[in-house]
């Protein structure tokens, strides 16, 4: 990694830069006595980096929560197609923390999986990611335990660690290096010490620390464990509400529907969908694969720890705990992993069943 | 053209198999796609009818026959009822061919049995067509097809032009009180006809389709007449959306029945939970 660092007035005038150009510039923002989202900002005072997570992830900017994949026209015998563009205006995202930055890496491995979906690409080549080294939020956070941590730098294109009154910015990626040879002016090269000083690191890691799941054994177990009766105990509490898919950074499942327009006109839509919604599964005939809670709860658990690492090498999961804090009804995604590695332990009450 | 983007096929065709099920051949619009387009028996893709949306049906044709697809499908929701109000002339939508397909290639110079219930006929039909168009690659070739009445068997025309070649040994069937007075057909369940037929297992493989309670059933009777269950083949039928991977609707297990099937052999299926 190329190091520089930022100062907090250059940052102020990298956003007026980009902004005056005609970038958006995306950042933790707090609504006017309300909540912190993602949201576009004009300038860099309205960015809010030490605060709680924001409500919802990044996911939005790449795969939106409802999107036109084209528009239709009923023209004489015939019908013409509009497509939609897969080009997207320059976007920059400020201050993405390393859970969410990481989750949209992730899912690049789905998104491009043999069938190459086009408007997920086409928005992340727009976008550059400046994450911020979290500073660890609350009790419901296990980045650690999914492998990473509050400095992992991936999925970022440039990394921003709080250095006093300066940020230390490690150029992550090419695209990393590109946004950051074009606001040259507002970086300085890192001196030695900036670069070797990894005290704040430690202190962050440890306010977020939790043991790191042993995947293997969690997987071996998940591999095993359809029948087991831990998903009809967890299930009991849960309302299926799909409150967690939904803030989820990693949760990517997707309806596509029409919606026509008057008679002669419409556009086919994708919207976000959740494999937490009874009706996710159900076949033409009515029979319907996953027809209670606990196996649809249990999909969740399986596609994030076993399914999605067979298929794609790594955990679809980089908690950042917004599941187990949306949960109305106390469902504890953490807390299940738990209780997974407990039974998957050697020696441990499931051992003998693996 | 985004990979959501369907591209447009012009009804040639209506056949009406059922009083619920009809059958539409569909024609592309683009010349050069036309030309361009293959697929293999077994896979599927997305039709559409635009402003109701898309469904998910096996290409029913046989890929040995070029000039156009079809697609069989009784009217149930929302995008088939759209379908079903189409007529010759008009325009449809097509995302495909998707999806792995039956080992055709495994199969040259053995003998296949074909087992379907009800519209599961419409993936086998493509099977039976492909094998039938390279008739001489195969050994000797059973269809098994049976309905719950006379008038929801699908295909009609076809089971009698197997029925009156040489070359095909076919037993039809009904379920018990679906007979009408003329049936020469057997009464009785697939699998009951299946133990009747007992086609032998040496050099074979089967290909079933149909509904879960009859495959379910049925596979214990092949594995009797002595069939491995990696030579017996089936279809899944997971809902699906994107067909391509993505959109996360049609796991079993670890398998993504979009990309992983819908073909998969009698021992695979074994190995998946039963989530389908």
């Amino acid at each position: 990694m190329n190091a520089k660092t930022i100062t907090i007035a250059n940052l102020t005038a990298l956003v007026d830069d980009l902004v005056a150009s005609g970038t958006c510039v995306t950042a933790p923002a707090r609504a006017a006595g309300g909540k912190v989202d993602y949201r576009p900002i004009t300038s860099f005072p309205e960015a809010a980096f030490n605060t709680e997570l924001p409500r919802r992830s990044l996911k939005e900017f790449f795969l939106p929560p409802t999107e036109p994949l084209f528009s239709w026209r009923l023209g004489g015998p015939g019908i013409r197609i509009s497509e939609v563009t897969t080009s997207f205006a320059p976007h920059v995202i400020l201050g993405a923390r390393p859970c969410d930055a990481a989750a949209v890496e992730i899912l690049d491995r789905v998104m491009g999986w043999d069938y190459r979906d086009e408007l997920w690409f086409g928005r992340r080549e727009a976008t550059t990611i400046l994450s911020v080294a979290c500073p660890g939020v609350d009790g419901s956070c296990f980045c650690t335990a999914t492998g990473r941590g509050p400095e992992s730098s991936r999925g970022s294109d440039v990394m921003l660690t709080p250095l006093g009154d300066v940020f230390l910015a490690d150029v992550v990626t090419p695209k990393g290096e590109t946004f950051v040879g074009e606001n040259a002016k507002r970086f300085d090269d890192a001196r030695g010490a900036a670069v070797t000083d990894g005290a704040s690191r430690t202190s962050n890691a440890a306010a977020v620390g939790q043991p790191k799941l042993p995947l293997p054994e969690v997987q071996r177990w998940l591999a095993h464990g359809f029948d087991h009766e831990l998903w009809s105990t967890i299930a009991l509490a849960c309302h299926g509400c799909g409150a967690c898919a939904s803030v989820c950074p990693t949760c990517h499942c997707f309806d596509i529907v029409d919606e026509p327009e008057g008679v002669l006109s419409g556009t086919r839509r994708r919207n976000w969908d959740t494999c937490q919604a009874a009706r996710f599964t159900v076949h033409a005939s009515g029979h319907n694969p996953r027809a209670d809670q606990a196996a649809r709860l249990r999909q969740r658990v399986m596609h994030k720890f076993w399914i999605y690492p067979s298929r794609f090498g790594e955990v679809l999961c980089t908690g950042c705990g917004r599941c187990a804090r949306a949960c109305s009804a106390g469902v504890d995604l953490p807390e299940v992993l738990r209780t997974i590695t407990a039974l998957a332990a050697p020696g441990g009450p499931e051992e003998a069943a693996v | 053209m985004n990979i959501y983007q369907p591209t447009l096929m012009t009804i040639s065709d209506i056949t009406d198999e059922t009083s619920d099920t009809r059958t539409l051949r569909l024609a592309f619009q683009d010349p050069q796609l036309a030309e361009r387009f293959d697929f293999k028996a077994g896979q599927f893709g997305e039709y559409s009818a635009f402003g109701a949306g898309e469904s998910t049906f096996c290409i029913a044709s046989s890929p040995t026959r070029k000039d156009s697809i079809e697609c069989t499908f009784k009217a149930v929701g929302k995008a088939t009822k759209a379908m079903r109000e189409l007529a010759v002339g008009d325009t449809m939508g097509f995302r495909g061919p998707y999806g792995n397909h039956f080992p055709l290639d495994r199969m040259e110079k053995s003998s296949v049995v074909f087992i379907a219930g009800g519209i599961g006929l419409a993936p086998v039909r493509c099977v039976i067509w492909n094998v039938l168009d390279l008739r001489d690659r195969f050994d000797d070739v059973t269809v098994i097809y049976g309905a719950r009445s006379v008038p929801d068997l699908v295909y009609k025309r076809e089971l009698a032009q197997w029925a009156a070649r040489g070359d095909v040994k076919l037993w039809q069937t009904v379920d018990p009180g679906g007979q009408t007075p003329d049936w020469p057909g057997e009464v009785g369940f697939v699998p009951a006809i299946v133990e009747k037929a007992a086609p032998s297992a040496k050099n074979a493989f089967a290909v079933v389709c149909g509904p879960p309670v009859m495959i379910k059933y049925t596979l214990p009777v092949l594995q009797k007449l002595g069939f491995a269950d990696d030579r017996v083949y089936t279809t899944l039928e997971n809902r699906m959306k994107c067909g391509i991977g993505k959109c996360g609707r049609c796991n079993v297990g670890p398998v993504y029945v979009c990309k992983d099937g819908p073909v998969f052999s009698a021992a695979e299926l074994a190995a998946l939970p039963a989530e389908y």
